[in-house]
This record gives C-alpha cells, sequence and structure tokens, in this order.
C-alpha cells in the first residue's frame, strides 16, 4: 500500500531524512519511535505535502506517486495526517470547515457532495467516537481549544475522512491520561483491514493503547532498528542510545533484550 | 419666557454661512492629517448642489439592499421617495423625511444644522449643510424600546445634471429608549458620482442604539459618510460600521461620550479590491467621567487597494476613569496593497487605562497547509481563511437579515 523508498528531505540545504526505506501494507499499524530531531515530524509531513522541503527519493500510495502531488491531492488520495500541533483558525466554523473538508475529497474522488443534514449525522457518529458533545462543531476550528480538546478534533476529522493511511503526529503530547484513552479508543475503532496507520511517537505509553503490528526507529532521518511491539518495551527501558551514536558515544551499547534481531 | 420668534429653517439659514466658510477655508489637501491618504483629484470632480429628484427611471432598490421588512425612508439622489419608503411607523418611533421636519418643527434640527468648529471639520461637511436639506428624522420617545430595525437607505444615480449629493439624517432616542438603525447606502451605474452624507445622533440617559452602516455604492462612486454622535449619561452605541463599495469610500465618527457612564463600541470591516481607497476615520470623545469606549475594526486588501485607519481617543479634562480599547487587525492580500494605520491618543484626566493595538498580516501559511492537508483546494483554502478573518466582524451585527447580506456580499458561506 504505502510504499517509501530511499526518501530524503532537506530544509535550506539541511538533511533531515537520509535515505529512509519504509512499507506499509493494507490494515497494518506501524509505530515509528525516536529521539527528538530525528526526523519523525519531517516525514510525516513530507507524505502529508508541506511546502518547504527539498525532497528526493519516491513515496507511493497504492501505487500512486505521493510527492508529485499537492497536499489536497494527497487527502483525496486518502493521506491523512493527525498534527502534532493543529491549527487554530479562528472565524472559521468547525462544522463549515469539517464538510467542506469531506465534500472536496468527494469531489476530487468523484463522488457525489454530502448535505448539511446527512453530514449532522455523520458527524454525530464520528463525534460518539472521540466523545465530543455538539457545540465542538458550532465553535471556531481549534480556537481557544484545550490541548486534549484539538488532539479530539484531530480524530473526529480522521473518523469523517476515513483515510486509506493515517498518518498521526505525537498524537499523545500533551494529553493526560483520561484525554489520552479517549483518543486511543478514538483509533483503535477506526481501524481496520483496508486503512493503515502510522503512529509517530516519543514515548512507548501511546503503545500501550495502541497496539502496533510494527515498531520501527528511526534515528539521523534513517530507519536504524525495525520489530514488533517489544522492541517499544525495550526502548522504555533503554532509551534511544542503543542506537545513537553521536553525543552519547559513552553510552554502553547493550544487547536488545526480547528484542527481535 | 417672551413670544417666540417664527421659526427659521436652519438649513435655508445656515447655507450662505457654509458655504462662505468653504471660500474662505478652501477644501481639505493632503497636508490635513484626517485626508492624507484621500484622491483629491478624484474629489475635486465632484459638483455638489441643491437635490434634484431623479429624471431616469428608479431601479431595483430590493435586489441590492437586506430585506429588513418594517419601517425605512428610502432617498433617491438627495430626495426622499415616498412611495418606496414605508413611513408607518410604531408607537413611540417617530420617522419623516429631513424636509417635512425641517417645515414642522425647525427649532429641533438646530443641533443638526448648526454652524461652529466644532461640528464642521472640512469643506465637504459644510457642503453638507448647505445642501443636505432632504434625508430622513427619526425620534424615538423616552421609554420605548423598538423591536424591528429601521432602515434608511440611500440610493445615488449620478445624471447629467449632477453626480454628487448631500443627505442628512437625524436620530435622537429618548432617555431609556433602544432602536436599531441599518443605513444602506447604494447606487447604479458605471458613471462618476458621488454621496456625502452626514448622520447626527442623540442619544438620551441609558438609551441604546445600534448602528449598522453598509457602505456598498459602485467602485465608479465616491462615498462620504459622516457620523456625530452626542451620548447621555449610561447610554450605549454601538456602531458597526462596513466599509465595502466606492472608489474612495470615508466613514469617519465623531463620538462624544457627554454624560458619565456612557459606552460606545465602534468595530468594522473595510475590504477593497482593485484600486479602492476605504477610509475610517474614528474619533471616540471622552468629556465625562467613567465611560468605557471600544473600537475594533478590521481590514481586507487585495489587488493595490489601500486601507486606512486613522483612530483617536481624546481624554478631556475631567474624564476621570475612562476605559477605552483600540485595535485594528489588517490582512493583505496582496504585495500591492497598502494600510495605513494610525492610533492617536491625547489623554488629559486621571486614572485612564487605554489600550491599543494594530496588526499587518498575511494568510496564515500553516493555516492554509493544515486546510489542503484535509482536502480543501487552495482557492477554497484561502477564501475560507479571508472570510474568517472578516466573518469576526460580520458576527457582530444583531440583525440577522443584514448578517446574511453581508455573507452573500462578501461572497461567504454556502449555508
Amino acid at each position: 500500500m504505502l510504499h517509501v523508498k530511499d526518501l530524503t528531505a532537506a530544509i535550506d540545504g539541511k538533511t533531515i531524512l537520509n535515505g529512509l526505506d519504509f512499507d506499509v501494507a493494507a490494515g497494518e499499524v506501524h509505530a515509528i519511535m525516536g529521539p527528538n530531531g530525528s526526523g519523525k515530524s519531517t516525514f510525516a509531513h513530507s507524505l502529508a505535502g508541506r511546502d518547504g522541503y527539498e525532497i528526493t527519493g519516491t513515496a507511493t500510495l497504492d501505487g500512486a506517486n505521493l510527492l508529485e502531488m499537492e497536499p489536497e491531492q494527497r487527502a483525496a488520495a486518502g493521506v491523512f495526517l493527525g498534527f502534532q500541533y493543529p491549527v487554530e483558525i479562528p472565524g472559521v466554523n468547525n462544522m463549515y470547515f469539517l464538510r467542506t473538508a469531506l465534500n472536496s475529497v468527494r469531489r476530487a474522488r468523484g463522488e457525489e457532495e454530502i448535505s448539511a443534514r446527512e453530514f449532522l449525522k455523520v458527524a454525530k457518529d464520528a463525534m460518539d467516537v472521540v466523545e465530543m458533545k455538539q457545540d465542538f462543531l458550532d465553535r471556531a476550528v481549534n480556537a481557544g481549544f484545550s490541548g486534549g480538546e484539538k488532539k479530539r478534533n484531530e480524530i473526529l476529522q480522521m473518523a469523517l475522512m476515513q483515510p486509506r493511511l493515517a498518518i498521526l503526529d505525537e498524537t499523545d503530547s500533551g494529553l493526560d491520561i483520561d484525554a489520552l484513552r479517549v483518543i486511543a479508543g478514538g483509533v483503535n475503532a477506526l481501524r481496520g483491514p483496508e486503512r493503515s496507520m502510522i503512529v509517530i511517537t516519543h514515548y512507548q505509553r501511546l503503545l500501550d493503547y495502541i497496539k502496533p503490528d510494527f515498531v520501527h526507529v528511526l534515528v539521523d532521518g534513517r530507519i536504524v532498528k525495525s520489530g514488533d511491539y517489544t522492541l517499544a518495551l525495550h526502548l522504555e527501558d533503554h532509551g534511544y542510545a542503543d542506537f545513537v551514536n553521536h553525543d552519547l558515544d559513552e553510552a554502553p551499547k547493550r544487547p536488545l533484550a526480547g528484542a527481535p534481531s | 419666557m417672551t413670544a417666540t420668534a417664527p421659526a427659521v429653517d436652519p438649513a435655508v439659514a445656515g447655507r450662505t454661512t457654509a458655504l462662505e466658510w468653504v471660500d474662505s477655508n478652501g477644501f481639505p489637501t493632503k497636508r490635513d492629517e484626517a485626508w492624507r491618504y484621500a484622491p483629491h483629484r478624484v474629489l475635486a470632480e465632484l459638483s455638489f448642489g441643491p437635490p434634484v429628484a431623479l429624471a431616469a427611471s428608479v431601479p431595483d432598490i430590493d435586489a441590492l439592499i437586506p430585506d429588513l421588512g418594517g419601517p425605512r425612508i428610502v432617498v433617491i439622489n438627495g430626495v426622499v421617495d415616498v412611495e418606496r419608503s414605508v413611513l408607518t411607523g410604531s408607537a413611540g418611533l417617530h420617522l419623516s423625511s429631513l424636509l417635512e421636519a425641517r417645515s414642522a418643527q425647525p427649532d429641533r434640527l438646530t443641533p443638526h444644522f448648526a454652524f461652529g468648529d466644532d461640528q464642521v471639520s472640512d469643506a465637504y461637511m459644510a457642503l453638507n449643510l448647505a445642501f443636505g436639506g432632504d434625508g430622513a428624522v427619526l425620534r424615538v420617545d423616552d421609554g420605548v424600546a423598538l423591536e424591528a430595525p429601521i432602515h434608511i437607505v440611500d440610493l445615488e444615480v449620478p445624471d447629467e445634471s449632477r453626480n454628487a449629493s448631500c443627505i442628512g439624517v437625524v436620530i435622537e432616542l429618548g432617555v431609556r429608549s433602544s432602536a436599531t438603525v441599518v443605513e444602506t447606502r447604494i447606487g447604479v451605474g458605471a458613471d462618476f458620482g458621488g454621496s456625502n452624507i452626514r448622520t447626527t445622533i442623540t442619544l438620551g440617559d441609558e438609551a441604546t442604539l445600534e448602528h449598522v452602516l453598509l457602505q456598498d455604492v459602485p467602485t465608479s462612486h465616491v462615498h462620504l459618510s459622516n457620523i456625530s454622535v452626542h451620548q447621555g449619561a449610561h447610554s450605549t452605541f454601538k456602531a458597526r460600521s462596513f466599509n465595502l463599495g466606492a472608489a474612495y469610500g470615508r466613514v469617519a465618527y465623531r463620538v462624544d461620550l457627554a454624560g458619565p457612564g456612557a459606552h460606545a463600541d465602534l468595530s468594522g470591516l473595510f475590504f477593497g479590491f482593485g484600486d479602492q481607497v476605504l477610509d475610517q476615520q474614528i474619533n471616540v470623545i471622552h468629556s465625562a467621567e467613567n465611560c468605557t469606549s471600544r473600537q475594533s475594526f478590521r481590514g481586507v486588501l487585495d489587488d493595490q487597494s489601500t486601507g486606512i485607519f486613522n483612530g483617536g481617543i481624546d481624554v478631556r479634562p475631567g474624564a476621570d476613569g475612562a476605559d477605552a480599547v483600540q485595535s485594528n487587525k489588517n490582512l493583505i492580500l496582496s504585495d500591492r496593497a497598502e494600510i495605513n494605520t494610525q492610533p492617536r491618543l491625547e489623554i488629559l484626566a486621571d486614572e485612564v487605562a487605554c489600550k491599543h493595538g494594530a496588526t499587518v498580516g498575511q494568510l496564515d501559511d500553516t493555516a492554509m497547509y493544515y486546510m489542503r492537508s484535509r482536502g480543501i483546494p487552495a482557492n477554497e483554502a484561502r477564501r475560507l481563511l479571508i472570510n474568517g478573518f472578516a466573518d469576526q466582524v460580520v458576527d457582530e451585527v444583531g440583525i440577522e437579515a443584514v448578517r446574511s447580506w453581508l455573507i452573500q456580499r462578501l461572497g461567504h458561506r454556502d449555508v
């Protein structure tokens, strides 16, 4: 489904992704972990189409070349990025925004647009998934939302867009345990055989709730280790020192207990 | 009291004085702070004179204005069109043409036509006093709360005989009364023309007025609005100004918080395209104790349009406890567009809280990307962001029919 080969990304000449290979099959949930500055968010945004990167390599979704598409075309192709820092848009009504997004994608796919009435019904179901109240729709997009509300709004959008590939960038950051449970519940409800997910996180905590099929360690813009869920447990105990050679040279190399080799 | 002298029509009495004032003082120039960015060469093309009724057929006004129902006065080329007006008021509302009021109760109009340096700030206002003999007079009795908004519509149709009209609007609210007034200024045709409208508002103690100004004349026209407000104790004046049309659209407020505890809340939107110059000249004067004022104006400027916000807060000696806030936020959509924003503060009293701020920004790239990542095409995302910025002023209008008219006019939502 998603096929990434030798992906590099640089900003102002500074290389951030450095020949990244990554494959995701339909229905799989992959976690990407890594220290700060390893390129996790850059990977997410280079798939979603943010401006300002110099990119080489390939990234295809169901055979379509994502790197040639505008962000809105990628959304129509089925890419969804849950932002680490959802953007506040004062003055733009949340419901109107969500319906415009949904109908834009439908239009791009040659599907029929959804009416205001139908939308309300669909939105209500989606809101139940993330335990949101109706008045949420009447507010401006993310404006004045708490950290937890913003993240729930991201998952609500994902539930509405029904993406083929969902990338969740540090969705757990800034959440208390109750909010984390709700968010994870929403994500788990959206797992399915036709939908793949990439869960980017710094901490293993989120993965207690969203159990990934695979865990990857990203360091210096490259996947340096892949394994199953137990790799995350290892990282929780030992940190990233095993995989980082610079700055931590004196850190002892430990065997990866429990991690598949 | 001795026998009253025969009533003199103040409009007639003041005409000569006003024209003499123009002769001796001349027209404003770029050196006048309040007229620095005005297109003086264009303004010089205006030919003012006594109103002449429109000879051509009247266009369909209702297609151009919000439908408010209720009472209204329609003025066409400076003359009240009785046929298109709905002068049947309700209990406690007195609505008439200015021309009629001049003969019925001339004394009560003296303040509107009064001639002094405090009233006359420039030659255009003097011309308005000289030639603005017709228009609308609206009075609300003490203690009366009017539900239905009152609509004052001005239509400008330039023809060969003249190209500019002067109109007077007088609004008086009695003690503890409340009303909503919408003034809609429109015009037709691609010919050059202009309108010069002076509104004088008097609010009795504890009265509340929401005053909406919809300036949407064609871009072949010039529009000059001058709104002068005198507020009694604990009265509230809410101004909602939408400066949208005209080659040069000028909206000038002079609000005098004359009674203690009075509150003025002015907000506005100017939205320029092409070569438009949209000018807001605001003067809020705190003359009594414990008054509060708020100025909140937003500008959106595209193409090579120019916006001006010249906002004054004047706290006079003795107006202690004044609380004044001013904000002007601007969104620039083109590198050829221009905004000139200037706060003017003069504070001569004690215990004054005064805040002001201005911002000039472009469309937020991060927000654009966020919306596009949700599948919204770039042009649609841009539209949503611009409208989102402007709608925050639209949302301040209390009348649903005006809000939906504005949303249509600004090409906004489809809901």
